[in-house]
């Protein structure tokens, strides 16, 4: 690919999963290296960002992160609409999550930016007796999909740094400059604007 | 209401975490943007334990550590005391009678020591708990819930720097699942959502989990003002509705402010839904989350946005100069001094969204329907 200077690239990336699966944890060990025992429950969503270097890019992650919880899912598109990329997580001790995990990749395939890069992310891998997703199983199902799959602790931080790292080689280089924000709020009706200033 | 657990407040072990005056740990809190949990605060409120002290006896220790003697303040607690009279006895005779003052006192803040009780009285949730003898503990005891499992996953996850619910099963945590089953049982509808956990949890730092669960109750069943399940229920229309009113409400209000968000993309899920969610009680400065309560829970959900307002106008003159990711992070850290009750809540009072608000709201509803169609909709298979 393009080979002079760096490039400098902005990524708005957005983290799925089932309540508890880790989704903070990963985002706080990635960004500030740090883990705690006890991670506050998400409520809404929270933004973090992080730089990444690749090759001859740096790649600036805008990251959401979302509440887990089913009933907060009418919250969720307008942070996965317009993202360059998803990882969706599960715990790797938590069948259900694993299904939720799947359901959230369904949702991504029919109403997410289609050249969106997945990642299905098993967490908590350092919790190793208590494992009820085989990693076959997983990466069997990230196959088929076209994720990329890879299992990480956001305790131990094994493999966090490689999950963001492996998203961000594979984002497509030559997409248009972003806005600022890197984000598409393709929801964001303008026509409520215009209705709101029409009649006050 | 007798208690009896003065005498229990010696069992506390010597070893103990430092904590600020209302039991969090010190130290910065772990929540992922670095939130400061509790700052020192302006106010101070002195209170002398009486036996209907409602606190956990964990706080109350704590609390008794940080009490100082002030005239001024014993002679604000005196004036409560009678308008309460005892137990609450004369509590609806003052408010019919004078309404105003009770507004004025309650806006200046609920002294620490009797807000669990009043609380309850201008909720409406003391009355229901009255109503409905032995309710609670049939649900405690013998209901069982589709949300038990969430409702643990969250437990240790809901003010991890409190001491109160730092303990492993100890009485806070316990209290807490408690309060959160029942409810999700009293209404299956609701259930369990995640946000409710801030919401009980502040409840049972001023009373009982009995007294908490009917204070859940009169609010998300609208005892006195207008129902709150709408922000919980599947969709969570009510959250959606308000945010829809705060961003119009900042474009009108704030036009400067508006049009900024407006360039960089910021939309007010962003930052505000926590604030309906869990009416502050969630990543914001406990003192300050108190002040809000006490008129919130007297005057409802207007202040929210009053207090959401003042925050933004503020800060609008920093605000308006941030790009999109600084923006987002100044959202959600207010400085310091933007935080201080006795600053930001007079402001607050002034800005005025009663009438604006009704008129957001019929709009929102002529494009989406009523609440209850709402929630119809949601639930029907697509
Ligand atoms: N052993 C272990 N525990 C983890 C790991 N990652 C997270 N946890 C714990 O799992 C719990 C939930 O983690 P969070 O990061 O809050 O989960 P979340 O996906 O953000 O959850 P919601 O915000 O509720 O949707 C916390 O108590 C973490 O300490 C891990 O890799 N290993
Ligand atoms: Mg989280």
């Amino acid at each position: 690919m393009a080979s002079s200077g760096n490039k400098s690239i902005n990524a708005k990336l957005v983290l799925l999963g089932d309540v508890g699966a880790g989704k903070s944890s990963l985002v706080l060990r990635f960004v500030k290296g740090q883990f705690v025992e006890f991670q506050e429950s998400t409520i809404g969503a929270a933004f973090f960002s992080q730089t990444v270097a690749v090759n001859d890019a740096t790649v600036k992650f805008e990251i959401w992160d979302t509440a887990g919880q089913e009933r907060y899912h009418s919250l969720a598109p307008m942070y996965y609409r317009g993202a360059a990329a998803a990882i969706i997580v599960y715990d790797i001790t938590n069948q259900a999550s694993f299904d939720r995990a799947k359901k959230w990749v369904q949702e991504l395939q029919s109403q997410g930016n289609p050249n969106m890069v997945m990642a299905l992310a098993g967490n908590k891998s350092d919790l190793l007796d208590s494992k009820k997703v085989a990693s076959e199983e997983a990466r069997t199902y990230a196959q088929e999909n076209g994720l990329f799959f890879i299992e990480t602790s956001a305790k131990t931080a094994t493999n966090v740094n490689d999950l963001f790292y492996e998203i961000a080689t594979r984002l497509p280089r030559l997409q248009p400059a972003q806005n600022p924000s890197g984000m598409v709020l393709v929801d964001r009706p303008a026509d409520r604007a215009s209705s709101a200033s029409c009649c006050s | 209401m007798e208690k009896k657990r003065v005498d229990e407040h010696e069992a506390v072990p010597a070893a103990l975490p430092k904590v600020d005056r209302f039991g969090f740990v010190k130290q910065e809190a772990n929540s992922p943007d670095g939130f400061t949990r509790s700052k020192s605060a302006s106010e101070y409120e002195s209170c002398s334990f009486s036996g209907d002290d409602p606190l956990g006896l964990f706080v109350a220790y704590f609390l008794k550590k940080f009490r100082v003697s002030d005239a001024r303040e014993e002679r604000r607690i005196r004036k409560w005391r009678k308008m309460i009279g005892v137990g609450g006895n004369d509590w609806k005779h003052y408010v019919r009678r004078k309404p105003h003052v009770v507004k004025r006192r309650i806006r200046k803040g609920i002294p620490d020591c009797l807000r669990g009780l009043v609380w309850q009285l201008i909720s409406g949730s003391r009355d229901l708990l009255l109503m409905n003898p032995g309710v609670y503990e049939q649900l405690v005891i013998y209901e069982t819930s589709a949300s038990e499992l969430d409702i643990i996953r969250d437990i240790s996850r809901t003010f991890p720097s409190h001491v109160f619910f730092q303990q492993r099963h100890g009485p806070g945590q316990r209290s807490l699942y408690n309060v959160l089953k029942a409810y999700s049982v009293y209404d299956r509808d609701v259930g369990y959502v995640q946000g409710m956990g801030f919401v009980a949890g502040l409840l049972l730092l001023y009373m009982s989990e009995e007294d908490a669960f009917w204070l859940l109750v009169a609010l998300l069943k609208g005892a006195v003002h207008a129902p709150m399940e709408g922000l919980y229920l599947v969709g969570l229309p009510l959250v959606q509705q308000y945010l829809f009113q705060l961003d119009n409400l900042v474009k009108e209000q704030l036009p400067r402010l508006g049009e900024h968000f407006a360039q960089e993309m910021i939309n007010p899920s962003m930052y505000a839904s926590q604030w309906f969610i869990t009416v502050f009680s969630y990543s914001f400065p406990f003192h300050l989350a108190l002040r809000i309560w006490d008129v919130f829970l007297f005057e409802g959900v207007k202040i929210v946005f009053k207090v959401g307002l003042a925050l933004l106008k503020y800060c609008q003159d920093d605000l308006v100069k941030l790009p999109f990711e600084k923006l987002i992070h100044a959202l959600r850290n207010f400085p310091e001094d933007a935080m201080n009750p006795d600053m930001l809540l007079p402001m607050a009072y002034s800005i005025k969204v009663s009438k604006p608000l009704e008129e957001l709201k019929e709009e929102y509803e002529k494009q989406n329907g009523k609440l209850s169609e709402r929630v119809k909709e949601e639930l029907q298979p697509s």
